[in-house]
């Protein structure tokens, strides 16, 4: 009798509901027995099965299981959150970017291949800029500083000059002194420039026949851009990041890239 | 935004816009400018007389005119943008009180 209970104790989660109601049964038959022999119902139990009483076991086993299930839900959940994510970041990227030929400021040819290999942040400006470039290049140099000081030299700050007719290679020499070293000054002609412009999704607003001598300001997109190794677009930060936003959000992605490939860069 | 202007420039000793030193210098003949006109209660440049043309000079001198008209103009837009936040504002806060009550 004591094994059969024991057993059915065992499998509560097989069938609890004739489980219940076998060990209704039982304990009334127990009861009976009890009293026919005389012999206190407690202490014989705990002599037969000590402390782990079925009750205990039951407890014990639906517990288990209990935390089992929840754990494996759990599990599952962050699974498909993950694979969601992973799946978003396949689909979701933004057509931004692509084939361009432009110059340094040195006079030396750059296309979109010199951005393979290093964490880009790209910036659309124009050396006339009131206040907006300056302030965005500032902020762009003092992320570059941070991620050289975390990961060693793999972002290249580049500056693209949205006003072909007035930006000479001089002059944005002259313009790129004040802000980061590594800063790269790309400009080319009008149709060069608006070729590249539209594959960043930029717009700009210097006319064709601007004069070189012009006291004009140019209507421009204010994004610096982050491109990864391979010259796929990753992020477009606005004016309202920070340096912090944006070192951390491009931190990230260097992270997950070096998980992924093995390699920062 | 008043970023696109057909003035040609006087190329008589104007300062280097595109060094930090001078954008620095335009940046403050502003500042001390806009600081008198907000003084006499003035919003948009211009409208304060004579009140102000020493700082109106510097001003003129160290920033090019497109800069110039760049900062007027973001200046008026600035005061109205304040206005109209403000209004939303209150309007923001009857719309909760109505639905409170």
């Amino acid at each position: 009798m004591n094994s059969g209970l024991s057993r059915a104790a065992l499998r509560p989660f097989l069938s609890r509901s004739r489980c219940v109601g076998q060990r209704f049964r039982m304990v009334k038959k127990n009861y009976s027995s009890s009293v026919q022999q005389q012999t206190p119902r407690g202490s014989r139990d705990r002599a037969a099965v000590g402390v782990f009483t079925p009750k205990a076991a039951a407890v014990f086993v639906a517990t288990g299981v209990g935390l089992y299930l929840y754990f494996r839900y759990e599990k599952e959940k962050i699974q498909e959150a993950k694979r969601k994510e992973l799946e978003s970041r396949k689909w979701g990227k933004a057509a931004v970017g692509g084939p361009f030929q432009l110059s340094t400021h040195e006079g030396k040819p750059f296309s979109e291949k010199d951005l393979l290999g290093k964490w880009n942040l790209v910036y659309f400006g124009f050396t006339n800029c009131p206040d907006i470039c300056p302030e965005e290049l500032d902020k762009m140099t003092e992320v570059v500083n941070e991620l050289d000081n975390r990961f060693g030299e793999i972002a290249q700050p580049i500056f693209i000059s949205v006003d072909p007719a007035r930006d000479s290679q001089p002059q944005i020499a002259r313009y790129l002194k004040d802000f980061h070293p590594r800063l790269v000054g790309l400009s080319g002609t009008y149709d060069e420039t608006k070729a590249v412009c539209k594959t960043y999704r930029v717009y700009f607003s210097t006319p064709k026949d601007a004069s070189p001598d012009g006291d004009y300001l140019v209507d421009h997109s204010i994004y610096f851009y982050l491109m990864d190794p391979e010259g796929e677009f990753v992020e477009a930060f606005g004016r309202s990041s920070t340096v912090e936003e944006v070192v951390k959000r491009t931190a990230e992605e260097i992270g997950r890239w070096e998980g992924e490939k093995g390699r920062k860069t | 935004m008043g970023w696109f202007d057909w003035i040609s420039s006087k190329k008589t000793e104007e300062p280097d816009l595109t060094t930090r030193k001078d954008r620095q210098k335009c940046w403050e003949s502003r500042d001390a400018y806009f600081a008198c006109l907000d003084a006499k209660g003035v919003i948009k440049p211009g409208d304060e007389g004579t009140g102000c043309s020493a700082e109106q000079g510097k001003y003129e001198q160290n920033c090019a005119k497109s800069w110039i008209d760049y900062f007027n103009q973001r200046r008026v837009l600035a005061e109205q943008q304040k206005e109209s936040l403000a209004m939303a504002k209150t309007q923001e806060e009857e719309a909760k009180r109505r639905r409170k009550s």
